[in-house]
């Protein structure tokens, strides 16, 4: 979809009152919906039935959004990549609480109490002291995390290791922000990091243990 | 079932988990590999989304020109998700 606005064109519009300002909101509608079918098209096909009123609920967020934070837009970007990463930013949050809202954490624990797949231990036809070795080091590095790991720090892996809750959606079931359990997920890797570190390991040699034949 | 009984129920299944699973292991170790001191936040790396996108899209090499950036999409699924959304529209949608 060829736009042919400028940056400024689409500020002063947007920033005026009546018709251009009706006007650039009406175009920017339609480039929200052009985009979003490839935005979304690795989480939804057109034809599935949430996808029109998804698409619909996006646009106007965005355009709400885009005008409450037309002050923000800095200009390093096309305004319309600027207004696609806002429109990207909304449906992919809708889709996740969509998609996660029906899975209760009753669900979850369930799911976390059958036993998990040993992708470590099971390998095509491993040496019995490879196994043994790669047993030991699991333990090892399990220990580890359990000795450096906060509870809520362990909490958050655990949810986020479970069904590949997304980094959001395991943020509200933690009552926190995506922001704020990325910081504490990286506060925790940087420890584990340092921990093994201390005992002489580096995460490349504890994998290739795993991984060795 | 009451709401006490439903809160038992969950702490019940949250005490009997006594040790994170191998797979849960494994995941934290991948990410490890490409964890950096230096770090930015979603928040940080969402306001400069569209830019990196664009110089990825124009050909230039944006993981050299912004690094942090590309060390955090590289172990934040949350974040990847929308850089590989936002460079498909800019890609695809303005294909002639």
């Amino acid at each position: 979809m060829a736009v042919t606005r400028s940056n400024e064109s689409w500020l002063s519009d947007l920033r005026s009152d009546g018709a251009a300002r009706e006007a650039a909101l009406a175009e920017l509608g339609k480039v929200v919906q052009h985009g979003l079918p490839y935005a979304l098209s690795r989480w939804l096909s057109p034809g599935d039935p949430l996808f029109m009123p998804l698409v619909e609920e996006v646009t106007q967020e965005t355009l709400l959004r885009v005008l409450d934070q037309l002050d923000s837009f800095e200009g390093r970007s096309m305004f319309t990549t600027w207004v696609h990463k806002i429109a990207i930013r909304i449906a992919l949050t809708e889709l996740r609480r969509k998609r996660w809202q029906d899975s209760s954490l009753d669900e979850l624990m369930d799911n976390e109490e059958s036993p998990a797949p040993s992708n470590l231990v099971a390998d095509h036809h491993p040496t019995p002291e490879a196994v043994s070795e790669r047993t030991d080091m699991l333990e090892r590095v399990r220990r580890i995390l359990e000795e450096e790991l906060t509870p809520k720090q362990r909490e958050a892996l655990t949810l986020l290791g479970i069904q590949d809750v997304p980094l959001e959606e395991a943020a509200k079931r933690m009552k926190t922000n995506r922001n704020a359990l990325y910081k504490l997920l990286h506060d925790a890797r940087l420890r584990l990091k340092r921990r093994l570190a201390m005992e002489g390991l580096t995460p490349q040699e504890v994998l290739s243990a795993f991984e060795q034949k | 079932m009451s709401a006490r009984d439903f809160i038992e129920s969950i702490r019940g299944k949250l005490m009997r988990k006594e040790s994170l699973s191998d797979e849960v292991v494994d995941g934290f170790l991948r990410v490890l590999e490409k964890v950096r001191t230096e770090d930015v936040t979603c928040e940080e790396v969402f306001e400069q989304l569209d830019e990196y996108v664009e110089k990825e899209v124009d050909g230039k090499d944006a993981a050299r020109l912004m690094p942090l950036l590309r060390e955090h999409l590289d172990i934040c699924s949350d974040c990847s998700d929308e850089y590989e959304a936002l460079l498909d529209v800019i890609e695809k949608s303005t294909e002639k």
